[in-house]
């Protein structure tokens, strides 16, 4: 197995390391902060943040320093972050493991955010599920207001920030950054229509940046070693490392720290260990429930966001699911669709109707009542779903099942035929009653 | 880019949006405001874009995804709803990928839409049905389980089939963003969203049925009218609302001579197509069973049928007998506020050129006659002030109303102010709290003053005292300035404090905030004007606005709220005592009685024969003493909708055509004169009371010569209406600024102003009780309404929940008030409200009569109303033995 340098993991790989503030200091923790107060400039934070390249980890990769600079800088108001740790897409796991390992990471990270767009607080939102995690962070932020590394006037500098631990309370929907503002408004968790943006009209209609766990943890390092440093990490337009979350049908699953463009079967065969029992890979999500299934002979594609749209698919939050030969491929979709159908937040049209009546097809596939038309019509209100509706649910729905039936449309043709599924010729007793 | 309110109607940005931009739809060129919405712009070439949630009421929320349109430049659909056009847009509706995106939609739609369109109230007006017909295509690929909810009642007047429901929160948005409400939200997620109330409960709200009527199809529809008619078949009339003084365009819908429910139009009339609870579901008094349908003749204790000859034969023979033997001013005439204008203009010539007579009165003399003679005196007009001004304030100051009960749709008017920014000063006795399911302004007030029971004169002296601060306009006469700073120096705001138990502090912000204001509109509520020292009371008001330089100019003014809808409009049309039409003041020889006056004068045996029309003494002063009075007239004459107390006593009655029976104009607190048009012939044997004073006055001087012969004998409402407003000055519905300020000169020259501090009052056990108007209700006719009575149709006493604790009572408890001064006594259950000022009941006016016997009668010096809805009460537990069960 390769050796690479570990930015995000490196602390908490160090036997005794306990993610207090006192082992965080001891690694050199808050020094970025603190630099970063004394010597920088909001405008050359930002700076520094958009030349290490660093692109959010939340899922779209959009690109950290630009989002930042978008909040109006002459604006009197208040701004506000907004730390996403909601992580509930299917397969993702790695901001759990920064909070509850290296918590005082993130929150140097948010600090320094905040610092450089000007807000005195933020919030932190996270999945309802995780009472250890919220735990933690609001321990480690105690702590931090106790030794003034944060609260108010921070470091001697004036500075201030509040920040506030706001836990989920079970939809995958408020992951969403605009159905996030609004839980955390008091709302029920829907998205919102844009513009107006969140730069704009965030958190209480004021000027808020949201971004995800992981891309906030990378903000300190890039402080501390430089924007060229982080940038020559990864790939020219992925830069830095990124943590890949393995589940599925491997020998070894888990969180693994690689650079950007690392190839999945590396992933696959050397971090994870290869294919439990040595069976034949079948299929590979390689960014979440989201982005659509990747083929065998792909897999040596490069694991950055450009290499991975360029085949189809999206890096997503790089949550690889591995799926060996006895995956039925039609469960797979249904079972994605399962999850879809029960998240989605219900406002569009396309969305709510189309992912109930999609679940619907698919059930009946898989449990051998599949027509011919089937397929085609599946397609069709796919194709309606997507692009048409107020947030990217709708496309993230939708990949599974198209992405399938290109790669797998004769597993499919295969149901519909046989009137049954081939690997799980059981499923239509189960469904009968 | 914020769309925040840029498709709200009115007067929202779309005035400021001059500029035009020119831009292509289907291959069409047309120009449209910058900025306005896609969805509304591309009607200006004729075309229209389907959708569901979008609605022009509502901000955009664009969550049906029907509406996407192509728009050159741009790589995905867009929503028509939430795009604002834009100089040299291409924009193509109809493009292959417009249909299949429509087509998409509506397949989504109706796959699990039960289609039971043949018993659908909404059929034939249905949005799904319309949009279903143009852009579906046919049959569907739907072959799944159609997913299933169960209907649902939702409360007493709400059907509730989510079935047929698309998701558009179109429902929820209203009754957040314009009621103000939020009874509404969505439950559940993805394909299982429904709408409900939160915790899955009845709906319990203000019931403005504004979700229903704005809901696109048949998922929210009215209990009353359930099953009743398909919707084309209805014939729909525009009228306005016979309720309060808020005018309120209504379409009264019905078949033959039964209205069986009532619509708006989105944006029509004074109301923008708002209603409240008694406007939407308050239409059942009108073709109610009870109403009276013959005339009919008492005489020694035996009641008759008699034709309409024979009984205008008898009214005319009897009225000249009178006037022959005791002189013309031995007749006295009151009538109803919720008369025409045509109606009041013909009744007040019948008394006073007909018979003769000076006394004619009208029901405004329970209050709204203060407000209107006070703005008369001071600004020679009582048009001050519109709701346009009120949605364009910055600052607006609500003085002794409760506004969601009195006058929801001026509410409205006030909640819009203050989503676009306005500062809201409230100032009552109310606590600030609100009820989770109903509005209540002082909730969303910047400062609610927030004063003892009854103390709104001397808070006014606060505010007043207050101004001298910093805030006199320079346009205030000196002279008007220099009396009152003299006035109010020498009262303390220790003392008013004392009173009022708002500090300085309290006082001077508000002041400052009003004074200050580019616009500022100052509402008057009930608690000023018809409460104890009401004229004076308006008159310190009327010269706080002048101070504050918030009168007689553009945007700002004062509005006085009335209860009923033609209080304005029957003094301004002449029946009053003071005032001939066009509100000029009449010294008439002898002096005109007031309605107060004429009862005194019967008892008295002064006062002969009485005409009553529409009026209820017997309700609203001392029972015995006007029965006294009543049974002492040789005549008493009764013209009503439904038998009363006052008309049991009748010797002639005769039975009126309701609102919806005949046409006419009405003029509503802001001065707006509009007319209502007939809508079905009147019931049972009912007639227009115009037409009932027409005749009655050509039966009259059948035998007389007077000159005024050939005027009467009027063919319909239109010609009564010609006649009164030649009787009207030329610029009866204009004011000038110049003229305003003339008068305010004026008035400073000859004004006395005396500021009279109330003494506080000690709480020795007794709690203050006031009588008034609850938002489903509207004086007594309402009662009448099966929809109102199922929201609610008993008396009650409104008590905090802090004071019920306090007294161990729970809801619903009887409880007994009394007397502290006779001894008399009712029994009432409580019902528990956040917003009742702790320390004082509220008890709503429209039911029994027994509560108004506990409140000592106040009479006006001056303007002569009769004050009779505030007064202390002890409260106490009625014993569990007595209890009534149910
Ligand atoms: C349906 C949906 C769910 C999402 N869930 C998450 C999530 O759980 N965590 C997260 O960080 N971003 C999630 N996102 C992405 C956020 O909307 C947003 O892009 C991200 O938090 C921005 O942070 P970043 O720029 O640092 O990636 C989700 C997006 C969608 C459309
Ligand atoms: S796409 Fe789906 S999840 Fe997103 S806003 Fe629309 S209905 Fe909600
Ligand atoms: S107040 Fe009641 S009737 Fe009016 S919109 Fe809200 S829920 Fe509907
Ligand atoms: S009930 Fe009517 S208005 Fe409300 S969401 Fe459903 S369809 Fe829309
Ligand atoms: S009308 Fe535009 S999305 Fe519904």
């Amino acid at each position: 197995m390769a050796d690479y340098e570990l930015i995000l993991f490196k602390n908490m790989a160090k036997t005794g390391y306990d993610g207090s503030l006192k082992a965080y200091q001891q690694e050199g923790g808050y020094a970025a902060l603190k630099r970063v107060l004394s010597d920088f400039s909001p405008a050359d934070v930002i700076d520094e943040v958009k030349k290490s390249g660093l692109r959010g980890r939340g899922g779209a990769g959009f690109p950290a320093g630009l989002k930042w600079s978008f909040i109006p800088k002459d604006y009197k108001g208040p701004r506000y972050l907004c730390c996403n740790a909601d992580e509930s897409e299917p397969g993702t796991y790695k901001d759990r493991q920064l909070m509850e390992r290296d918590p005082h990471q993130m929150l140097e990270g948010m600090a320094i955010c905040c610092y450089a767009i000007g807000a005195q607080k933020a919030y932190i939102y996270i999945r309802g599920e995780f009472d250890l995690g919220a735990e933690i962070l609001n321990d480690a932020i105690d702590e931090a207001c106790t030794a003034k590394v944060l609260g108010k006037d921070i470091f001697g500098s004036g500075f201030n920030l509040e920040i506030v631990v706001h836990r989920g309370a079970g939809a995958y929907i408020c992951g969403e950054e605009t159905a996030l503002l609004e839980s955390i408004e008091g709302k029920r968790g829907k998205p919102r229509i844009k513009p107006p943006f969140p730069a704009i009209h965030g958190l209480y209609q004021e000027p808020t940046v949201i971004n995800n766990v992981e891309t906030l943890a990378n903000i300190p390092h890039i402080i501390n070693k430089g924007a060229s440093w982080f940038a020559g990490i990864g790939t020219e337009k992925s830069t830095g490392t990124k943590i890949y979350s393995v589940s599925g049908h491997v020998k070894r699953p888990g969180n693994f720290e690689a650079p950007m463009g690392v190839t999945l079967r590396e992933i696959i065969y050397d971090f994870a260990g290869g294919i439990k029992g040595d069976k034949q890979l079948k299929a590979v999500i390689p960014g979440g429930a989201s982005a659509p299934f990747m083929t065998p002979e792909q897999i040596d594609t490069p694991m950055d966001f450009d290499s991975i749209k360029a085949i189809g698919s999206m890096l997503g939050s790089a949550a690889i699911t591995v799926m060996d030969e006895t995956t039925c491929i039609v469960w797979a979709a249904m079972n994605l669709m399962e999850f879809f159908h029960h998240e989605s937040c219900g406002q569009c049209t396309p969305c709510r109707e189309g992912s109930a009546w999609i679940l619907q097809i698919l059930r009946r596939i898989e449990n051998g009542l599949g027509e011919e038309t089937d397929l085609a019509l599946l397609e069709e209100l796919c194709g309606r779903i997507g692009g048409n509706t107020v947030c990217a649910f709708g496309d993230a729905e939708i990949g599974p099942i198209l992405s399938t039936i290109k790669h797998f449309r004769a597993e499919y043709e295969n149901h519909i035929r046989e009137k049954c599924c081939p690997l799980r010729p059981k499923a239509r007793l189960a469904m009968a009653h | 880019m914020s769309f925040a309110s840029e498709s709200t109607l009115g007067d929202g940005p779309l005035k400021t949006m001059s500029e035009l931009v020119t831009f292509k739809v289907n291959d069409i060129e047309v120009s449209a405001p910058k900025g306005m919405l896609l969805i509304e712009a591309v009607k200006k070439a004729g075309v229209e874009i389907p959708h569901f949630c979008y609605h022009p009421r509502l901000k955009p929320d664009a969550n049906c995804r029907m509406c996407l349109v192509e728009i050159e430049k741009m790589p995905k659909l867009q929503t028509a709803c939430t795009m604002p056009v834009a100089e040299g847009m291409v924009v193509q509706t109809t493009s292959d990928s417009v249909v299949a995106s429509q087509n998409g939609v509506m397949e989504y739609l109706l796959g699990n839409h039960p289609l039971d369109c043949p018993e659908c109230d909404q059929g034939g007006e249905c949005q799904l049905q319309d949009f279903g017909h143009q852009h579906s295509k046919l049959g569907s690929r739907f072959l799944e389980q159609k997913r299933v909810f169960p209907k649902e009642y939702f409360g007493p007047l709400v059907e509730k089939e989510m079935n047929r429901c698309v998701s558009c929160l179109r429902c929820v948005r209203y009754c957040d963003e314009v009621m103000g409400v939020t009874a509404l939200g969505s439950f559940d997620r993805g394909n299982g969203t429904q709408i409900g109330t939160f915790a899955h409960g009845e709906l319990d709200c203000e019931y403005c049925g504004g979700c229903i009527q704005i809901c696109p199809v048949g998922a929210l529809t009215s209990r009353l009218s359930m099953y009743e008619n398909r919707t084309w078949q209805l014939k729909k009339t525009d009228t306005i609302c016979n309720y309060c003084g808020d005018g309120c365009s209504l379409i009264l819908e019905g078949v033959k001579d039964d209205i069986t429910r009532v619509s708006s139009e989105t944006g029509a009339g004074r109301n923008r197509g708002d209603l409240c609870a008694r406007g939407f579901f308050g239409y059942g008094a009108i073709n109610h069973k009870d109403r009276l349908s013959r005339p009919r003749l008492n005489t020694k204790g035996r009641t008759l049928e008699v034709t309409w000859d024979w009984a205008f034969n008898k009214a005319a023979e009897d009225l000249k007998k009178i006037v022959a033997q005791h002189g013309p001013d031995a007749v006295g005439g009151v009538i109803s506020t919720h008369c025409s204008n045509e109606e009041a203009y013909l009744f007040q010539k019948l008394m006073r050129e007909v018979i003769g007579t000076p006394h004619v009165d009208s029901t405004a003399r329970y209050g709204y006659i203060n407000a209107l003679s006070a703005l008369n005196e001071v600004f020679g007009t009582a048009r001050l002030s519109h709701y346009e001004d009120i949605r364009s304030a910055d600052v607006l100051l609500v003085v002794g109303a409760d506004m969601a009960e009195s006058n929801p749709i001026a509410g409205i008017q006030v909640k819009d102010a203050v989503r676009a920014g306005a500062q809201l000063i409230t100032l009552d006795a109310s606590s600030p709290e609100r009820d989770t399911y109903y509005s209540h302004l002082p909730s969303l007030a910047t400062q609610h003053l927030n004063i003892r029971f009854g103390t709104e004169q001397s808070a006014i002296i606060g505010l007043v005292k207050a101004l001298f601060d910093k805030g006199i306009a320079s346009s205030a006469p000196r002279k008007l300035v220099n009396q009152i700073k003299k006035k109010v120096a020498v009262i303390s705001f220790a003392e008013i404090e004392a009173t009022t138990g708002l500090t300085e502090n309290s006082y001077r912000r508000a002041a400052q905030t009003y004074a200050g204001a580019e616009h500022a509109v100052m509402i008057v509520g009930r608690g000023v004007i018809q409460s104890e020292g009401g004229y004076q009371n308006m008159l310190r008001l009327e010269e706080l606005s002048i101070l504050a330089g918030q009168v007689g100019r553009e945007g700002a003014g004062i509005l006085p709220l009335a209860s009923e809808n033609n209080a304005f409009g029957v003094v301004e049309s002449g029946a009053s005592s003071e005032y001939l039409p066009g509100l000029k003041r009449q010294e008439a020889k002898p002096k005109a009685l007031t309605l107060l006056e004429m009862i005194d004068a019967a008892a008295e045996g002064k006062l002969k024969a009485l005409y009553l029309v529409g009026a209820d003494p017997l309700r609203n002063l001392p029972q015995k003493k006007v029965a006294d009075a009543l049974s002492n007239l040789d005549l008493l004459i009764c013209q009503d909708l439904f038998p009363t107390e006052t008309n049991a006593h009748a010797h002639i009655l005769l039975p009126a055509a309701s609102f919806a029976e005949k046409s006419g104009h009405y003029t509503n607190h802001e001065g707006v004169v509009q007319k209502g048009h007939q809508a079905i012939e009147p019931v049972g044997g009912a007639k227009p009371d115009w037409m009932i004073f027409s005749i009655l006055s050509n039966k009259i001087k059948e035998e007389t010569t007077l000159p005024y012969f050939k005027l009467v004998g009027y063919r319909s409402a239109d010609e009564v209406w010609k006649e009164a407003v030649m009787a009207m000055p030329n610029d009866w519905q204009q004011n000038s600024k110049e003229a305003i300020s003339r008068h305010v000169a004026a008035y400073a020259e000859h004004a006395e102003i005396q500021y009279a501090l109330q003494t506080p009052r000690a709480s020795n056990g007794v709690m203050d009780l006031q009588l008034g108007q609850n938002r489903y209700h509207a004086g007594t006719t309402s009662r009448y309404a099966e929809g109102l009575n199922r929201l609610l149709d008993c008396e009650c006493v409104v008590i905090h929940p802090d004071d019920a604790e306090a007294l161990q009572l729970e809801e619903g408890e009887r409880v007994r008030l009394s007397s502290h001064l006779s001894g008399a006594s009712v029994e009432l259950p409580i019902q528990l409200s956040q917003k009742q000022g702790r320390g004082a009941l509220f008890v709503p006016e429209h039911f029994g009569l027994s509560v108004k016997g506990l409140l000592p009668l106040t009479i006006d010096r001056e303007s002569k109303v009769p004050y009779g809805d505030r007064g202390p009460v002890k409260l106490s537990k009625v014993a569990a033995s007595t209890q009534v069960k149910g």
